[in-house]
């Protein structure tokens, strides 16, 4: 396999933009990314294109063709990749392959989403096609109580940890506004989460992560070719997992700890050499601020049914022993489906190139992104070294 | 269909999808029998009700679209 390098990085703000199309998002986020690569888009060989559901929320698929006409790329092949919520993180992987493989020399990945023009009932149905419709959604399941369900089983389980799901939130927040691309930026308070108007119980709306519009892109090249012409931080993908598990919340063996994230963590720690310890910092899937902590435990950042504590003694903070999400994560940055796997490695690369401003880690040479979809159905798990 | 069984876990449901509305707060749940679990709407909830993992439910009906309803 040959080695793998990110040789450029673009994205939209996230948020709720109204005034922006499909259209606008990807040409914003990937002329960013062409630029950031410092190549003629001529050289770029293929597009990987995630997207989650904009054949329900914009009456949009075929997004491929649609990226690559809005950017330029003449006939090059298009692919969209779906994997709910892992979409993105899907699509890089696919892109990934194809340089180790030899195929191609740069290829593109791109990821977009379109949501806040839709009634919030509409976007719960919409997501809900990420679960087993007939099984679960048909009996009333919405993905906000799934994640319910597993905070009540893991307070069960192990302890109730109300209040930690509460610190992640502000944690996120905190993060988020210090970066100019999030959604949120402002803080939030214990009480304030806690107070929040119930969504499913026991989370409240500020436990759980944003309706977004937003799009992010990346390329990707031989590390030698970014050696070659790159002039900033060569970024190499050292580690890259994949795995999967049931998709009904009932067949799963436990649902406290996600087999796929163990799975996929395995993989790409196998690849990189690495063990939990080595990992500098890591933008996981805080769809949820229940589903925050189970990652930080499954990662084996924490021990089982730790996470709650490492949370509350401030290890997960910018200046904590493993900063989480420092992007501000699903629950501040956003959660632009289709786009929120490439808009963690987007992260992940700015903070290793030193790029991240007043949110800047100080010690970023090894970064990770933990991307899950549906319920921990599908999870990837990729790791970043900066040279 | 077992008669009896025992809630796995739970969630009171305030923001629902669009088809379940008018049914809001409800709860759902995964359900336990016979070492299988299952998804299920658990009906007669009330406010301030106390719930519990591992307390017994009743099956109640098929739904319209032939899903098993549970009952507290």
């Amino acid at each position: 396999m040959r080695s793998v390098a990110v040789l450029g990085i673009g994205e939209t703000k996230m948020g709720r933009l109204p005034d922006k199309s499909l259209r606008d998002l990807i040409k914003e986020a990937g002329t960013k990314a062409i630029q950031d690569a410092g190549i003629e888009k001529e050289r770029i060989q293929a597009l990987y294109m995630s997207n989650f559901n904009a054949s329900y929320l914009a009456y949009q698929a075929h997004m491929g063709p649609l990226a690559s006409e809005v950017l330029g790329l003449g006939n090059i092949p298009t692919i969209r990749v779906e994997g709910a919520c892992a979409s993105g993180s899907l699509a890089f992987r696919q892109g990934m392959f194809a340089i180790a493989s030899g195929m191609y020399d740069i290829v593109m990945i791109g990821g977009v989403e379109k949501m806040t023009h839709r009634a919030t009932e509409e976007v719960t149905t919409g997501i809900a096609s990420a679960m087993d419709y007939e099984l679960e959604a048909k009996v009333g399941i919405t993905f906000p109580s799934i994640f319910a369900m597993i905070a009540n089983r893991y307070f069960y389980e192990y302890r109730n940890v109300r209040e930690e799901m509460a610190l992640c939130a502000v944690n996120a927040h905190h993060n988020g506004s210090l970066n100019p691309d999030a959604q949120m930026q402002k803080e939030i308070t214990v009480d304030k989460v806690k107070a929040g108007f119930p969504i499913a119980y026991p989370l409240t709306v500020f436990d759980c992560s944003l309706v977004t519009d937003g799009a992010a892109f990346l390329i990707l090249s031989t590390t030698d070719i970014a050696k070659k012409i790159s002039k900033k931080r060569i970024i190499e993908v050292i580690g890259s997992g994949h795995a999967g598990d049931t998709i009904t919340i009932g067949t799963k063996k436990s649902i406290t700890e996600f087999a796929a994230t163990k799975g996929a963590a395995k993989e790409a720690y196998n690849m990189a050499g690495l063990k939990p310890a080595d990992i500098d910092l890591c933008e996981v899937h805080d769809c949820f601020t229940i589903t925050q902590i189970i990652n930080i435990e499954d990662l084996g950042f924490f021990e089982k049914g730790k996470g709650g504590d490492a949370v509350a003694e401030g290890k997960i903070a910018l200046t904590g022993s493993k900063p989480i999400n420092t992007s501000g994560g699903l629950k501040a940055k956003g959660h632009p489906i289709g786009a929120t796997g490439i808009s963690q490695i987007y992260e992940i690369v700015t903070q290793l190139r030193g790029d991240a401003g007043p949110r800047q880690v100080k010690k970023a040479d090894i970064g990770m992104n933990h991307n899950i979809g549906g319920t921990a159905a599908t999870c990837v798990v990729n790791i970043f070294k900066g040279w | 269909m077992a008669k009896k069984a025992k809630i796995y876990t739970y969630s009171i449901i305030y923001s629902p999808s669009e088809e379940f509305k008018d049914k809001v707060p409800y709860v759902a749940g995964v359900l336990e029998e016979n070492n299988e679990r299952f998804s299920s709407f658990i009906e007669g909830y009330k406010d301030g009700m106390d719930i519990k993992i591992g307390m017994e439910v009743e099956f109640s009906r098929f739904d319209e679209a032939g899903n098993v309803v549970y009952k507290f």
